[in-house]
């Protein structure tokens, strides 16, 4: 471990999950400033005006999605802390539903992530499934950073699909792409699902593991 | 019927409806006796900021066998699936109904909030009239300083606490808990045996009666109940409870931090304030009280901002001793001290500097009259001499922005008054160009902010009309012609929403009909401007042969029989009645500090009252 610039950075591997999963992406930024704060990490401070803790997640996960595998970084000023000594404390200082699972050094750039694979639960039947996946193409509406812009893309070459189990409430395995410069987050193939079965079709979606671009688990 | 979960993907900022925030208290329900829903009747947003909510959800969960839970008034997308799908108001914690609960407790803010009272009973599937609710539904109570003229909604709430909550909401729990174990509960014994409680009132045992003008002829107190009820305050707020954590939200709230209460009451006595009179007498922490809970509270919500509560900051004795307290962990820790209605002058230069009091106090003042004349007419002791000093000291810090508080259609205020309010931001502009160092290359600017007056009951004007309409309308027009520069933005509030605060603030009991019928019509968040139906308002005041002008623009004679009356909020009416004759004098009243006024206040003993002078 090695303090440069009065700092070292640690990634935090914790899972989000049943009530957590309500928090929004802007708001877990300031749960965890606070989770941090009172676990008593020795937290570094950006300088200036308005000084704040420096904090940063890895792909953002859309609100309402369970997740098992979210990074965040962290800055600390002080390397006496052991890994498993951060993962203990954090946890007494997480609310239901947010839980440490590693800490390690951070190496790599969060913007190294490529993939992620989400399991979805869907309640409609495999034959709606395996036809809605069959179709030539599979088009969802994104918006773009423009305000108010839409735009309509294919998402099928991106689909990967691992596994589909069930027969009634299809479970579905899937590998998306979650980089920054393509998202196809699990709402958007859900409403494109919806659409195709011209019902609404219930859901709950778990994130299970991040990758890289080259297919390698993000660490 | 949909899930709850699946309600929350399907409304805005969902982390208001899911509990599960850090520090809220999760018990087992088998294991508790009694449960007490605290609802605030406003959006999670304003809820969660509110002090008195975190402090009595923290004292009843103390205790191993009561639960306490929250509940907000939910956003009108939540309502209208809730609604849709029938789904009945739940607890952010249990997410059970209300119906599961013991007692349901409301805090009374402000006044614009009583149509969300009955609409969150109704979305609680509970009847909102107190005779409409026998023993299956939970008793409804309600607190806090809308709680001194509660006539307007006594037909709804079983129970008002007066005063200040810690001690008499427990007796009460504590008394229905031992009448459910040994059997004596009914709903009628228990309301007659609550009401023997001091700081207890119950509405429906008091009869109220009119004469023929329409003024109450006497309020009749059922046979073995008290004719009056008297507040409650904590003696030694030393040794009271306060909270050791807040919930700490996911989401952004109006006040996002820890507070640190460090007195109650005021000492100044301003004769439009309700707060002044109703919190007497001031009771002060120890410095070293105040510095243990401020750091066990950062410590335990891990805030990264904290604030010092009171009516006055610049009025608690100790400040120069407790802020070094404060400073000390605080800087160490990354914590920021807010200290809200902050008077600039009168901190020492290093003590200044190191809390950059300026930049804390932004410059803010609250002279809410335009002329000294009527400045001394209501009490406000805020002098152009001490507004020009710390002004001048700000623009050589290099400030060019001003913020000015006024109110419009105080007793006494003549077209002269309204002009000295643009005469005051014209001297402030010019005292900044005469300034040879004021920020180069800058304008200047003077923001007034100018709301409506509200007589409240319990003050010195309880006795006044309010400005009507009209008047208030012209005053308006001649303040926008009164100010002839650009450098000074005036804003002035719409005053349909204070015409109606001022009804239902001296209202009695036969407004209930009005209010439940306006809710009935659909009005339920009137506290905020964009669901505010002012005309929906006046039509049911219409339809139920309700004179709206004779509660707001009516002057009462000091003899009038007050719909609270037989509320007993230590400050005597001999007092308010000396207070409302100086005022009509232009004449000043010293503060508690100065010299006692012998308000009533001190029948406690407690506080500035006992303090050596
Ligand atoms: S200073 Fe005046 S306005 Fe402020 S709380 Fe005290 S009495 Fe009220
Ligand atoms: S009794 Fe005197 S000191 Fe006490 S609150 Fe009243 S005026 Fe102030």
């Amino acid at each position: 471990m090695s303090i440069v610039n009065g700092f070292y950075t640690v990634r935090l591997v914790f899972s989000k999950t049943g009530r957590a999963r309500y928090i929004s992406h802007l708001d877990l930024n300031r749960t965890m400033a606070r989770v941090l704060r009172r676990a008593g990490i020795p937290l570094w401070y950006t300088e200036g005006f308005n000084k704040h803790p420096y904090i940063t997640f890895a792909a953002p996960l859309s609100l309402g999605c369970e997740s098992l595998c979210e990074r965040m970084d962290f800055r600390l000023t002080d390397e006496t802390l052991s890994m498993d000594e951060i993962v203990a404390r954090v946890n007494k200082a997480m609310p239901e539903g947010l839980q440490a699972i590693s800490a390690a050094e951070a190496v790599r750039k969060m913007s190294a992530v490529g993939f992620a694979k989400y399991r979805l639960q869907l309640s409609c039947d495999r034959g709606i499934v395996g036809a809605f996946l069959e179709q030539p193409s599979i088009e969802v509406e994104k918006k773009t950073k423009k305000k108010g812009g839409v735009l309509t893309v294919d998402i099928k070459p991106h689909l990967q699909i691992e596994e589909i189990k069930g027969e009634t409430a299809t479970e579905l395995t899937a590998i998306l792409p979650c980089s920054n410069e393509t998202t196809v987050n699990p709402t958007l193939l859900l409403t494109a699902r919806s659409a195709f079965a011209g019902r609404e079709i219930k859901a709950s979606s778990l994130r299970l593991e991040l990758y890289d671009i080259d297919g390698e688990i993000f660490a | 019927m949909p899930t709850l979960d699946e309600l929350f993907l399907s409304v805005q900022k969902p982390s208001r409806y899911t509990g599960g925030e850090l520090n809220s208290v999760m018990k087992d329900k088998a294991a508790v006796d009694v449960r007490f829903a605290f609802c605030f009747p406003d959006l999670y947003e304003v809820g969660m900021s509110h002090l008195g909510m975190k402090i009595l959800y923290g004292l009843f969960n103390e205790q191993p066998d009561i639960w306490c839970e929250r509940v907000f008034a939910p956003d009108t997308d939540m309502e209208a699936l809730m609604r849709e799908h029938d789904i009945p108001l739940w607890a952010l914690e249990s997410r059970d109904p209300l119906t599961a609960f013991d007692f349901v407790g409301f805090t009374l803010q402000y006044e614009m909030s009583f149509t969300a009272i009955l609409n969150m009973l109704d979305l609680a599937h509970i009847p909102v009239r107190s005779a409409d609710r026998d023993e299956r539904y939970p008793l409804v109570v309600a607190g806090g300083p809308c709680a001194c003229n509660p006539e307007p909604i006594a037909d709804f709430v079983d129970i008002f606490f007066l005063g200040e909550g810690e001690e008499v909401d427990l007796e009460v729990v504590r008394l229905y808990q031992q009448m459910k174990k040994d059997g004596s509960y009914s709903k009628a014994a228990f309301l007659h045996a609550a009401a023997q409680i001091e700081g207890v009132y119950v509405p429906a045992l008091y009869e109220v009666s009119y004469n023929e003008d329409g003024t109450v002829a006497a309020v009749t107190p059922q046979e073995g109940v008290p004719a009056t009820v008297k507040k409650r305050i904590i003696r030694d707020l030393d040794s009271c409870y306060y909270p050791k954590s807040f919930v700490v939200p996911f989401t952004d709230i109006v006040f996002d931090r820890a507070q640190s209460e460090i007195f109650r009451g005021c000492i100044r006595g301003c004769r439009f304030c309700q707060a002044g009179f109703i919190y007497r007498p001031v009771r002060e922490k120890l410095p070293e009280v105040i510095d243990r809970q401020s750091h066990d509270l950062c410590r335990s919500t891990g805030y990264e901002e904290f604030s010092l509560s009171s009516l006055s900051t610049s009025d608690y004795t100790k400040l120069e001793e407790l802020l070094p307290m404060l400073l000390e962990w605080s800087e160490r820790e990354h914590t920021n001290i807010s200290l809200p209605s902050l008077r600039v002058d009168g901190f020492s230069e290093e003590l200044a500097q190191k809390l950059n009091v300026l930049r804390r106090a932004g410059l803010t003042f609250a002279p809410e009259a335009g002329t000294q004349r009527l400045r001394d007419a209501i009490n406000k002791n805020v002098t152009e001499e001490e507004i020009f000093r710390t002004v001048t000291k700000a623009f050589n810090a290099g400030w060019s922005a001003v913020k000015l508080y006024f109110m419009m259609g105080l007793p006494t205020e003549t077209f002269e008054d309204v002009a000295g309010i643009a005469e005051l931001g014209q001297k402030l502009v010019n005292l900044f160009y005469q300034n040879p160092n004021r920020p180069k290359g800058k304008g200047v600017t003077i923001s007034i902010s100018c709301a409506c007056f509200v007589p409240k009951p319990f003050t010195p004007f309880q006795w006044e009309p309010q400005d009507t309409a009209e008047q208030l309308a012209q005053k308006q027009e001649h303040l926008r012609q009164s100010v002839t520069t650009k450098k000074i933005s005036l804003s002035m509030h719409d005053n349909t929403t204070s015409y109606l605060e001022a009804v239902l603030a001296r209202g009695d009991r036969r407004l209930c009909a009005a209010i439940e019928e306006v809710w009935r019509r659909g009005s339920k968040l009137d506290a905020w401007s964009e669901h505010f139906d002012y005309d929906r308002w006046m039509g049911v005041f219409a339809d139920l042969g309700i004179d709206p002008a004779f509660y707001a623009n009516r002057r009462r004679s000091y003899d009038e029989v007050l719909p609270w009356d037989h509320l007993d909020y230590g400050v005597t009416k001999e007092f308010l009645i000396r207070e409302s004759k100086k005022a009509h004098e232009a004449l000043t009243t010293p503060h508690c500090r100065q010299q006692c006024q012998a308000c009533g206040a001190a029948c406690w003993k407690e506080g500035v009252c006992v303090e050596h002078r």
